[in-house]
């Protein structure tokens, strides 16, 4: 068999896939989309504007789950990334892998296709989730489509952007502290970004969670804005680049053990 | 003759020299203190209420979640070592009794959260001085509160190394910690104020509100919910400790 077939992306995805189950990561998914559908449930059913059945809107679970993302996010793709990276520094998998045809690099893209599609996937059922629950708490108001479409897509391609960022560091650092504390003040930034200055925002990936927020409440006030789109698709194309030149660059260092 | 605590815990410190441990020790506290200042400064308010204010700002969000969190990762950092090659073996081969590891890790991670709360008041104190000019020092209440903090830390410490004692992987017990504490802000929040005695998380979430008047705090620092925080969290470590003792000692070494 050649090195070609061994280490072509097909059969190294299903791989990938494959160590999955082992790693609960389907699990720490789905606390992803427990804890944050929780999250949006309590600040919709505790928030003033919910209170009378009569003018309920969907602007209500937008502002919950504009909240409840960055709150929940940052730190559970710091999980998945270091739980998939990790074990090849403990089982000698970058080596293994090496022999085998496999570059550390395309191991480190094969793993963001992987994680990539279970945060694909977390996402559209948080969301459905959240419609479902809303319609039971008795929201009749037509569903803003677009806006919560633009919601949906734009914090998804962040949380791919973060997921990459801890792949990287996961990957370069061996010690995993590292990546999962950067994670975690990832989540402050995330949490406190919508207070913070436009520039500040836009300096880490956890700040554009405040960018594309697309409910929120200003004094008693509810009010909703249109995700920053050009700056997501500023951030997504700058984040491509820079994980293919880094996983390229990992393809050329020699085997580590 | 078996080493003492004393020694043992020297040991596992010794392990944590060049770990990165200071950066969750150092930079989490300056980070939620820096965050709570900044916001102040940008939204243009001044502290309403002084040193009140500024610590409200910088210690209740940071007892919810950061804290907690901080203190899994480190409890997995003080267990990496022991999970790598035949590191495990070769703990489970010494003469020291399990107890003894399993206490001496704990107090390691507490001791690291207890520096975490001196690096904090200390923060807050410089930043209330040098940033906001605010007159005098910081009151006495908060003095107690840090030390009422340094002792709520400890049941996370013992809950956080069973689990990083138990799991191989570094990330899943930090996950674990954020759903505890995703738990204790939710109980807190609905004011089930015995939770504490119940959920070591939401013990040390408990500790940081104290004086403040969030949640369901009084505002005051009351020699009853002083008390209870020392007792629960005795009760709770201990507890812990037991238990993790009582699991590893059944577990023993692997191949």
């Amino acid at each position: 068999m050649s090195a070609v077939t061994v280490g072509a992306t097909g059969p190294v995805v299903v791989n990938e896939f494959a160590k999955l189950r082992h790693l609960r990561v389907g699990l720490v998914a789905g606390l992803m989309v427990l804890g944050t559908v929780a999250l949006t449930l309590l600040s919709t059913v505790t928030s003033a504007e919910f209170a009378d059945p009569a003018t309920r809107t969907w602007d209500v679970p937008l502002a919950g789950l504009s909240l409840a993302v960055p709150m929940v996010s940052p730190l559970l793709l710091a999980v998945v990334a270091s739980r998939m990276v990790d074990i090849e520094h403990q089982g000698n998998g970058w080596l293994m892998g090496s022999t085998s045809g496999v570059t550390p690099g395309a191991l480190c893209r094969a793993k963001l296709l992987t994680a990539g599609t279970v945060v694909v996937a977390a996402t559209v059922v948080t969301h459905l989730a959240v419609w479902a629950l809303g319609r039971l708490a008795g929201i009749d108001a037509p569903v803003p489509v677009g806006l919560w479409a633009g919601f949906a897509v734009t914090s998804l391609a962040v949380n791919l952007v973060v997921l990459a960022l801890h792949l990287v560091l996961s990957a370069k650092v061996d010690n995993q502290l590292v990546a999962l504390g950067i994670g975690l003040l990832g989540t402050v930034v995330a949490v406190f970004g919508s207070g913070f200055p436009g520039w500040f925002a836009h300096a880490t990936p956890w700040g554009y969670y405040s960018l594309v927020a697309v409910a929120g409440y200003e004094g008693e006030h509810l009010v909703t804005t249109a995700p920053s789109y050009l700056s997501v698709l500023v951030l997504v194309g700058l984040a491509a680049a820079l994980f293919v030149l880094v996983t390229s660059r990992f393809d050329r260092q020699e085997a580590r053990s | 003759m078996t080493p003492s605590l004393s020694a043992v815990l020297g040991t596992e410190l010794g392990k944590l020299k060049r770990s990165l441990s200071w950066s969750i020790v150092v930079l989490l506290p300056l980070v939620m203190v820096f965050a709570g200042s900044f916001m102040t400064l940008v939204s243009q308010q001044q502290l309403a209420d002084g040193w009140h204010t500024l610590w409200l700002r910088s210690v209740v969000f940071y007892g919810l979640f950061p804290l907690t969190l901080g203190l899994g990762i480190l409890a997995s950092l003080v267990w990496r070592p022991e999970h790598r090659g035949g590191n495990w073996n070769a703990l489970m081969s010494t003469p020291v009794p399990t107890l003894r590891i399993v206490l001496a890790k704990t107090l390691a991670i507490a001791l690291l959260g207890a520096v975490m709360q001196l690096v904090l008041l200390i923060a807050v104190v410089v930043t209330g001085k040098l940033l906001f000019g605010l007159p005098g020092l910081l009151p006495p209440r908060y003095l107690l509160v840090t030390a009422l903090l340094v002792v709520a830390v400890l049941p996370v410490a013992a809950v956080q190394s069973a689990l990083s004692m138990t799991f191989r992987s570094f990330a899943a017990p930090v996950a674990v910690a954020l759903v505890g504490a995703g738990i204790a802000a939710v109980a807190l929040a609905a004011e089930l104020g015995g939770v504490i005695f119940v959920l070591p998380h939401a013990l040390t979430a408990r500790a940081t509100q104290l004086a403040t008047g969030t949640f369901g705090d009084s505002g005051q620092l009351t020699a009853g919910g002083s008390l209870a925080i020392v007792c629960a969290s005795a009760v709770l470590t201990l507890l812990v400790v037991a238990l993790a003792t009582r699991f590893q000692e059944r577990r023993d070494v692997r191949v």
